[in-house]
């Protein structure tokens, strides 16, 4: 919906992003077409499987793919401003300034060979004139509102020194250092188990209070998004297939790959009967197709998915598929059979 | 399911001797400490625990591909444990396993028939002609193009490959596969179809499976029976459904607890119960109950004594001194 007017309180708007890659097989459309709004202290979900193009939407906006070969449209505000095409100077003050950003592992997204202190230090004196000691004495503070124990000894120590969830903690702590108005975080609990995953998302929710940061959170769970998110926003083959509410797309589910996303995950709370299944695979992003990206994998394909469907609906909950409401009514309400 | 008892371990332990923090001294870990179970003909057992809990390692020492430090495995009526590489042969060939990773377990210099082919040929079962013929009837029961057996694992995607790692361990007619953490590197549409892929070989292969599995959600859909691991023990173990309904031990109370879940009815959510602090190490185990330094319900007892794992009520066995949900 690239002509609707830009909500006044969304932190960060996304208007039809896309990013390609020119490759020897052809263009990779990696983000086909992506709009999304983040009002104030919102959590936006994204959630997608692999190759789904969910990171690679993120990282673009922040100036963060550097491969000479993409080409990246559209327009993306934050807090009004377009940061889409800034230069490098003046991408670096936003990113860990007023946007902050936890990525997937902890190990690689700190530097082996300082201290954590010194990095948290480094990432405040970027963004502020704070001295050497005060920067150092805020990281101390960071590193106890995330929950490390002992932060003023830890502050010296180096990741190494740290378990997986602590790591992520010290992540987190660096996300926060500049009180970001807006959070990016890629997966952030995929690399851990789930006792510690529970420490972190009751931890991002814990401070997402305090700060009142809005959060972009990328996860392939749908389990995470129901907990953590406000909204979410289906991706399949770099494309948006729904988006809404998070509670209207857990338990109304409008496209035909949500309903497939849904159906296959495994419940803790109650014993499923067999899996529901898509078949095939994910497409390859070299080749898209012009219609529906998810046709080719969809029972209910018909003539005119072979256009590409446009987000619509209810304006609070759209989806893109070609499915009248009658007709998902009668799929929905039919009895659960096998899918094939 | 029967009552047969395919494969008993008896207090299985096996440790890790590694150098220490010092020269010249040994660290000891401790990566299974104690386990006993029986896996049933016909049945899924599934094994959960977060990772280092000693899951795979367990697997391991099962099937004899890693010596048990000491107590014994019998399969099928046979004690495995102390036979010769020679006499464990014949039983191997009952015991196949399928990996976590189908990129790292399939030889990309290989075809993908001649790994599927592999177990036929090293264990001389059949002319040529046969294993080709064998090995194309595999490719169709696990859904792959019996055409495409003269391409590389390199050609498949990761849900193809899953499946042609349980070709390859369905070859010799194998009455165990265990299988750890088959799914965990697959997106989940692809996971669901190869989670309904095994349950469908269950049924028509009369397969036991040991399914070693960090995803909870996973483990009850697949499983008859679930043990629960924790820092090499298995602290809980029980009939699926009444375990992830009413968990005895406060581990597996507070790891059901905390999985996200999509909450699409108007069911309450199930209270979350965040246990604090990481696994202890291995190699510096805490006295008394492993779990007692994340316990919310830790006694004096629990630091001082080690509860036994025993049969609260029936086919419900746990390793607690204060158990919870328990119906009186």
């Amino acid at each position: 919906m690239p002509d609707e007017p830009v909500a006044t309180d969304a932190v960060l708007s996304v208007r039809d992003l896309k990013v390609s890659f020119a490759t020897r097989q052809g263009e990779l459309r990696a983000v086909d077409g992506l709009s999304f709004d983040v009002g104030a202290k919102e959590v936006l979900g994204i959630v997608g499987e692999s190759g789904s193009g969910k990171s690679v939407a993120m990282y673009s906006m922040l100036g963060l793919v550097r491969d000479s070969n993409v080409t990246i449209s559209g327009s993306v505000r934050f807090e009004g401003r377009e940061i889409l095409g800034l230069s490098d100077k003046e991408m670096e003050g936003i990113r860990g300034g007023d946007v902050g950003m936890i990525f997937q592992d902890p190990m690689t997204a700190l530097t082996p060979v300082y201290t954590v202190g010194w990095q948290i230090v480094e990432q405040i004196r970027a963004h502020s004139d704070m001295t050497k000691a005060q920067a150092m004495a805020r990281a101390v503070e960071l590193l106890g509102e995330v929950g490390i124990p002992n932060p003023a000894s830890r502050v010296h120590q180096y990741p190494h020194e740290f378990s997986g969830g602590m790591r992520q903690r010290v992540v987190i702590a660096m996300a926060l250092s500049c009180n970001p108005k807006l959070l990016i975080a890629d997966e952030p609990t995929t690399a851990l188990d789930v006792t510690t995953q529970a420490q972190i998302l009751d931890l991002m929710e814990k401070l997402q209070q305090s700060y009142g940061s809005s959060i972009v959170i990328i996860t392939h769970d749908m389990g995470v998004i129901a907990e953590m998110a406000d909204r979410v926003v289906v991706m399949y083959a770099g494309r948006p297939c729904e988006i809404g509410p998070e509670i209207d797309v857990v338990r109304r589910p409008r496209h035909p790959y949500t309903w497939g996303l849904l159906g296959a995950v495994p419940r803790v709370d109650s014993k499923n009967q067999r899996l529901v299944t898509i078949p095939g695979t994910s497409v390859s992003p070299l080749d898209v197709p012009e219609g529906c990206a998810f046709a080719p994998r969809c029972e209910y394909k018909m003539a005119l998915c072979d256009q590409r469907p446009e987000l619509h609906g209810p304006r609070d909950h759209q989806d893109a598929c070609w499915l009248s409401d009658e007709q998902r009514v009668a799929i929905r309400s039919a009895p659960v059979g096998e899918a094939s | 399911m029967s009552d047969e008892v395919l494969l008993r371990a008896t207090d299985i332990v096996k440790s890790f001797t590694s150098r220490g923090k010092k020269l010249g001294e040994r660290s000891v870990a401790t990566a299974v400490n104690g386990v006993s179970l029986e896996v049933l003909r016909g049945e899924t057992l599934g094994i959960v625990g977060e990772s280092g809990c000693g899951k795979s390692t367990l697997a391991r020492c099962l099937v004899q591909l890693l010596p048990v430090t000491s107590g014994t495995v019998e399969f099928n009526g046979t004690t495995l444990t102390g036979l010769s590489r020679r006499q464990l042969r014949p039983h191997r060939r009952e015991m196949q396993l399928v990996f976590q990773d189908p990129y790292a377990s399939l030889n990309p210099r290989r075809t993908v028939g001649d790994i599927v082919a592999d177990p036929l040929r090293v264990n001389k079962v059949g002319s040529d002609d046969e294993i080709a013929h064998r090995v194309r009837d595999l490719f169709v029961t696990v859904g792959l193009d019996p055409a495409s057996i003269r391409r590389y694992p390199h050609e498949f995607s990761g849900g193809q490959r899953q499946r042609i790692g349980i070709a390859r361990s369905l070859a010799l007619n194998p009455s165990l596969v265990v299988a750890d953490e088959p799914v965990s590197a697959l997106d989940v549409s692809v996971q669901a179809q190869v989670l309904n892929l095994m349950a469908d070989l269950q049924e028509t292969f009369n397969l036991t499976y040991l399914f070693i599995a960090h995803d909870l959600g996973v483990v009850r859909h697949v499983s008859d029976r679930v043990g629960v691991m924790y820092l090499g023990e298995v602290v809980e173990l029980g009939e699926a459904d009444a375990l992830y309904d009413a968990p005895y031990h406060p581990y597996t109370e507070a790891l059901l607890s905390v999985v996200p879940e999509l909450n699409d009815t108007d069911a309450p959510r199930r209270e979350r119960i965040i246990i604090s602090g990481d696994v202890p190490d291995p190699s510096d185990r805490p006295t008394g109950c492993a779990f007692h330094p994340r316990c919310p319900a830790a006694t004096d007892e629990c630091r001082s004594d080690k509860p036994a794992f025993i049969e609260l009520t029936p086919g419900r066995f746990v390793a607690c001194h204060h158990p919870r949900n328990v119906a009186s």
